[in-house]
């Protein structure tokens, strides 16, 4: 746990030190006073100086013992789980404006649940095509939430 | 008396057939998203923002209160039947409400979390009615530099109380604060961050940092752990017995009292509310040897606390425009969606509106009392629904939630990105409550203090000159203060997250 957050620290100053140079890219001030770099500026350069403190403060603290069996990333049958939720919802993200809302988030549904574990087809049919026909129907029906059709007209 | 005829016209509004079904779908949603165990308030409103994207302001912000309220009760079912708090505010019904659960009084404990919580949260929403307007017109003759440091106490307060390590907690407010600079400056105009991206221009969105933060990252750590065993609870008594409801007339008084008091201030997570009330009531009982052993006086002080806190905490938000929490964050969201800014402006521009809302928050407390005491048992079935089910539902909800503001798939890896963000952040132990705040602060804050600047040429002395801004920035320095000298018995009050 340590040591993640001693790289979560690392991150964030990375992240601060990237503002910073990004910002005093932009004006710091101009005729009319602050300019757009002002604020990001100083937000950077404190949260630079934060992020040092806790590196600092977390270096320094005694190492736990419990910290030992404390896993960062999910493992085991919960990593499972948690890698198919990811990896299914960024498949998702990529194959929709192709294949559009309806059959992306069908297969995805479908892929999901089997993956979490259910078995029963007719469960998984029925759920699925809920899930994606309709809600999609749902939304755009009675919603009129504007939902992604697809280039190949789905 | 202005209060009073304009919660009248409010009420004529709010009792019209469509809000009345949008508070009661409200209610029903949010009660199904806090029995589910792992999507706390926070990310039952965020992800239910979609259903809202075509309802008009009033409609939309009534149904997401609602669900915000609904959801606070909802925890309170798992909390008694699994001993698993559906959110953070109701760890402590565990305490009692498990124990009742055990002995066969599950229902008894149900029906007095409902009657507490209609009582807490009409009490507390009649103050609301009396402190609000006076507030916001206080409010109104604020300049930019007492809005600045109105804000910077704001998120201070929230910053104190939200973490154990306070340096991490301020770093993330500043990680917040730097992902509000993305976008176009609100002074000047010039693209910030940007990197050439159009879809950066508008800034990161707020839904989909949200659902990302609270949907997605719940979902990630639900998924790793097993799921509890539900009590096969009697629940055919729901109604407590008329000795138990004496008992708690006093519980209930209190815990409005508690609730409503700690809900005014920006930062005290609904914990601390139910935590203190049930402490009170320990205190002050001839028998405190039964608390912790089923004392129906302990679930009706902290559920009673739990929503009259809910109710409180929209006195800052509507009369100052400050969040005190990450799910008034998300509401803060949902006004600003709609092309209102919550302040002390609301209430000149849009009273219709702001007295319709607050006129629901009767409406919609009543709805759930009448909900919640006969369909008790009904929630408790909802608690069998697989962890499989559950998850892609609420997916669905986020994709949609994600992309349908902007029709934008750039907002959905937004969203997954920040889901594995919280995700990893709350295994970490940082605090993300004050990251939501800033990054919906941030823009406001920004265009207060340039202004500020620009009035004094550039001068921070201003500050000085400004007694009420003074005032204000002085809080975090005590807070702060406090937190490096504080008490040690303190601790057991405070959680890593709000809400």
């Amino acid at each position: 746990m340590r040591q993640g957050r001693l790289i979560a620290t690392g991150a964030m100053l990375a992240f601060c030190l990237f503002a910073l140079w990004q910002s005093l890219l932009l004006s710091l001030t101009d005729r009319l006073g602050p300019g757009p770099g002002f604020f990001p500026f100083w937000l950077a350069l404190i949260g630079a100086a934060l992020s040092v403190a806790l590196l600092f403060t977390t270096f320094r603290e005694a190492a736990d013992p419990a910290d030992a069996e404390t896993r960062i990333m999910p493992h085991g049958a919960g990593g499972k789980r948690w890698l198919a939720i990811v990896a299914l919802l960024a498949a998702l993200t990529m194959v929709m404006e192709f294949t559009g809302f309806r059959i992306a988030m069908l297969a995805f549904n479908v892929a999901l649940v089997v993956a979490l574990g259910e078995r029963r087809w007719w469960i998984i049919a029925v759920f699925a095509v809920l899930g994606s026909y309709g809600v999609y129907y749902v939304f755009t029906t009675w919603l009129d939430v504007l939902l992604p059709v697809g280039r190949i007209g789905f | 008396m202005e209060s009073l005829s304009h919660l009248l016209s409010g009420f004529a509004a709010a009792l019209s057939w469509y809000y009345l079904a949008y508070a009661l779908a409200g209610c029903v949603l949010g009660t199904l998203i806090g029995v589910l165990p792992g999507l706390g308030p926070a990310a039952g409103t965020a992800i239910l923002i979609p259903l809202t994207f075509n309802l008009d302001a009033t409609g939309a912000i009534i149904m997401l209160s609602a669900i915000y309220y609904g959801a606070m009760y909802g925890g309170t079912i798992t909390s008694v039947l699994i001993n698993v708090p559906g959110e953070a505010a109701s760890v402590v019904t565990c305490i009692d409400g498990h124990a009742m659960a055990r002995q066969g009084r599950a229902g008894s404990a149900l029906g007095i979390a409902a009657i507490g919580s209609f009582v807490g949260g009409v009490l507390a929403t009649v103050a609301l009615v009396v402190v609000a307007m006076p507030l916001a017109t206080l409010a109104l003759k604020f300049g930019p530099a007492e809005f600045f440091a109105l804000m910077v106490a704001g998120l201070c307060l929230v910053v104190g109380l939200a973490g154990k390590n306070i340096v991490a907690a301020l770093l993330m407010t500043v990680i917040g604060l730097l992902f509000a600079m993305i976008g176009l400056d609100p002074v000047r105009g010039a693209p910030r961050f940007t990197f050439g991206m159009e879809e950066l221009f508008d800034g990161i969105g707020f839904v989909p940092v949200v659902m990302g933060l609270f949907g997605v990252a719940e979902l990630l750590l639900a998924a790793e752990k097993r799921q509890a065993r539900m009590i096969e609870a009697e629940l055919k008594n729901w109604l407590p017995t008329g000795q138990e409801v004496r008992d708690c007339v006093g519980p209930i008084g209190r815990g409005t009292v508690v609730g409503f008091v700690l809900g005014l201030i920006p930062g005290v997570g609904a914990i601390v509310p139910t935590f203190m009330a049930y402490v009170i009531e320990k205190r002050v009982s001839k028998t405190p040897e039964r608390f912790g052993k089923g004392a129906i006086e302990g679930v009706a002080s902290a559920e009673t606390a739990n929503n009259a806190y809910a109710n409180a905490a929209m006195v800052p938000l509507l009369a100052l425009g400050i969040p005190s929490s990450p799910t008034i964050a998300v509401l803060m969201g949902a006004f600003i969606i709609n092309g209102i800014t919550p302040g002390p402006f609301l209430f000149q521009e849009q009273p219709a509106l702001v007295w319709t809302v607050i006129a629901s928050f009767f409406v919609g407390n009543a709805l759930l009392l009448i909900l919640n005491l006969p369909l008790v048992g009904l929630w408790a079935k909802l608690l069998k629904i697989p962890f499989s089910y559950m998850c892609v539902g609420v997916l669905i909800f986020c994709v949609i939630g994600a992309y349908g503001l902007k029709q934008s798939l750039f907002d959905v890896w937004v969203m997954l990105g920040f889901g594995i963000i919280g995700y990893l952040l709350r295994k970490l132990d940082f605090p993300i409550a004050p990251a939501i705040l800033a990054l919906i602060l941030g823009p406001m804050m920004e265009k207060s203090l340039r202004t500020t600047l620009e009035i004094s040429g550039g001068s921070f002395a201003i500050f000085l000159d400004r007694p009420v801004a003074l005032a204000l920035l002085a809080i975090p320095v005590i807070v702060i203060a406090f937190l490096l000298f504080k008490p040690r018995s303190l601790d057991k009050l405070r959680e890593s997250d709000i809400d």
